[in-house]
């Protein structure tokens, strides 16, 4: 009933403090799970960015089946053969999708500058390969800030042996770009095998545990060093479109398996602990402060509607004498809530967009635990999240009146046209 | 008093009210019909029953014993939802505190009643302005009641009881509120809305002095019905 609607708006005029009180409760609780819904969500973008890109990760990993686990004592029996690189990779570019398939070489042993040495673990790859994932790590702003300058790992496709160490490493060697180092590893069959390296660049990988032993090197290196040619331990899938990582996994095991091959697929979230930790936590943390919002919420609308039911009581009588049904009353005042919490969620909105916008040209910078860099405080729009707010801060704020507003059409029509 | 079939039939009404371990008999077996077209007062003392019987009347209250018949209805067979409309249909209410919903105009106050029967908004606003104009206060449609002098207030209160087009309008001290002079225009008021619109009425008062323009008056005191006069 539109005079209803009139009737509610106007009753929170009626007390115009505590409705303001309760509005800015809800405003603010809303601006708060709206502004941290936005960090995490720049966060969990930073971070897929950064394994898929950074890292290296790409969006899907193809390994022969048992790699990851048996293939850990016996990585001879489980790496790809350069025939099945060659067929898997040709298979697996058949797919519109698919913009870059990447055959990828681990290895670890020690490296020396000839006075010093110390243990490294690096990822092979083709040079060109590095450049076309590395091209999604950072936004125009990540770029434009600078902060991002030691990420720029370089691999030279004419010189195999230029190498990208972690600054961390370059460090401990104490190498310079254009400086040689030696490194050394046991091929597959467990001989020694050592080679001649040139410090091509230096890079951080962002997180401290790693950032003092990664190092990336050319494909053909890791395969000649491991005596492991043409052969590789996975293969590395870029898409066009991360949304459509989960269901290109189906799509390329089907293919694979119909081709005779024994593979399995992990996509760049099941392979980066560290994203799928931080956003565990940020999940929780996000869970914890919308209890707390919402419980604030419900403390406030039922509070705040309890005192306009009794403050109302003669009214509501006399609405009832007049023909108001029981279910009127409770309409009448879980309307009044419902614009209410909404109004709350729409000025929630603004004060956000607003704090939003002050944070993000504030060019403000933290280091993360764990990280071995700075990286910008930003906040995105997590529309999502939002709109769930909005939706669940309505439904409870209706709730929250349900029984005030039961408590109000309960009452007998004397009693209450008699209330003072 | 009219012969024909009452619309209002009282039989035996008794309300008891329970206060811990003692109860107070409010009316005594009350037996009263109410004709159409009535300008009815009821008066008495404090504490005599009026405005007991008055809930009863309006469907507001239920006898603790005893029928109510209302235009060939028995109320009490009536759940509290139907009971609810066939008060909005039937029934029009004159507080003594006016009981205008403070954050609405004039215009809207009236046309609450038509709103809660489900009139679309513009015929409601239509019938309403009219309703305003009868009670003479058509300059007034958007003020809200707290810009109106009581007088205007209780005429307001009166636009909204008429509106719904009533069988019966019940005004339980109407004129308590008001001064002199005010109380005698809202009697006048409501005297005129019966003799031109035929609408009934039935009022409670303790001032004598409104009596003389009523068809009707019936003594109350202690429960009972001391005197019912049809004046000439």
């Amino acid at each position: 009933m539109k005079n209803l609607f009139k009737l509610a708006l106007r009753g929170l005029m009626r007390n115009r403090r505590r409705s303001m009180v309760t509005l800015l409760a809800i405003a603010f609780g809303f601006a708060a799970i709206a502004l941290f819904a936005g960090y995490t969500h720049n966060v969990y973008d930073g971070l897929g960015r950064q394994s898929i890109h950074g890292e290296m990760l790409g969006h899907l990993t193809i390994y022969k089946k048992g790699m990851r686990t048996e293939g850990k004592l016996d990585p001879e029996k489980y790496l790809l053969t350069a025939a099945e690189v060659t067929e898997v990779k040709t298979l697996v570019q058949g797919e519109a999708q698919v913009s870059l398939v990447a055959p990828r070489l681990g290895m670890s042993g020690l490296a020396s500058n000839g006075r010093s040495s110390t243990i490294f673990i690096a990822e092979g790859i083709e040079p060109d390969a590095v450049a076309k994932i590395r091209a999604g790590a950072l936004t125009e702003e990540e770029r434009d800030s600078g902060m991002f300058d030691n990420m720029r790992m370089r691999l030279d496709s004419a010189r195999p042996d230029v190498v990208g160490l972690s600054e961390g490493l370059a460090e401990l060697l104490h190498l310079k770009e254009g400086d040689q180092a030696q490194v050394l590893v046991n091929t597959l069959s467990g001989q020694a095998n050592a080679s001649d390296i040139t410090l091509g660049s230096s890079f951080n990988t962002g997180n401290a545990g790693s950032n003092d032993k990664f190092a990336f090197v050319s494909l053909s290196l890791a395969q000649s060093l491991l005596d492991a040619e043409g052969r590789a331990d996975r293969l590395t899938v870029l898409l066009d479109d991360v949304e459509q990582t989960e269901p290109m996994r189906e799509v390329l095991l089907k293919k694979l398996s119909a081709a005779g091959y024994e593979v399995e697929i992990k996509t760049w979230q099941e392979l980066s602990d560290f994203y799928t930790q931080v956003h565990g936590m940020f999940d929780m943390i996000f869970g914890f402060i919308f209890s707390i919002v919402i419980t604030v919420v419900i403390m406030s609308v039922a509070n705040s509607m309890g005192m306009t039911v009794v403050e109302r009581t003669r009214e509501i009588g006399t609405l009832r004498a007049i023909g108001l049904k029981r279910s009127g009353v409770i309409k009448l005042f879980t309307l009044e809530s419902m614009l209410l919490t909404l109004i709350g969620c729409v000025t929630g909105l603004l004060i956000a967009l607003g704090v939003r916008w002050g944070i993000n040209v504030a060019n403000i910078s933290y280091t993360p635990p764990n990280s071995a860099s700075a990286v910008p405080l930003l906040v995105d729009m997590d529309t999502g999240r939002i709109i769930f707010t909005f939706i669940m801060m309505g439904v409870v704020g209706t709730l929250a009146a349900y029984m005030p507003a039961r408590r109000a059409a309960k009452k007998d029509i004397i009693d209450a046209l008699g209330h003072v | 008093m009219s012969e024909a079939t009452p619309i209002l039939k009282l039989r035996n009404i008794k309300r008891r009210f329970m206060l811990g371990e003692t109860h107070i008999d409010a009316l005594n077996s009350i037996d009263l019909d109410i004709h159409a077209g009535e300008f009815l007062a009821v008066w008495g003392p404090s504490g005599s029953g009026k405005s007991t019987l008055m809930n009863i009347i309006g469907l507001i209250d239920s006898p603790t014993a005893g029928t109510v018949n209302f235009d060939g209805q028995d109320t009490h067979a009536l759940a509290d939802d139907a009971l609810t409309e066939f008060r909005s249909q039937k029934l029009g209410f004159v507080f003594q505190n006016f009981n205008l919903v403070p954050v609405l105009s004039a215009l809207e106050n009236v046309m609450l009643p038509l709103q809660i029967q489900g009139v679309a908004e513009a015929e409601a606003s239509k019938r309403a302005a009219a309703a305003l104009v009868d009670v003479g206060l058509e300059r007034f449609v958007n003020s809200l009641p707290d810009k109106l002098s009581g007088g205007q207030r209780q005429r307001v209160a009166i636009a909204r009881a008429l509106v719904v087009n009533p069988k019966l309008v019940i005004a339980d001290e109407p004129t308590a509120n008001l001064d002199s002079e005010n109380s005698r225009m809202v009697v006048d008021l409501m005297r005129e809305m019966n003799r031109a619109r035929k609408v009934t009425f039935v009022f409670t008062t303790h001032d004598p002095r409104l009596l003389d323009h009523v068809d009707r008056k019936i003594l109350l005191r202690d429960g009972n019905i001391v005197s019912d006069e049809v004046m000439a």
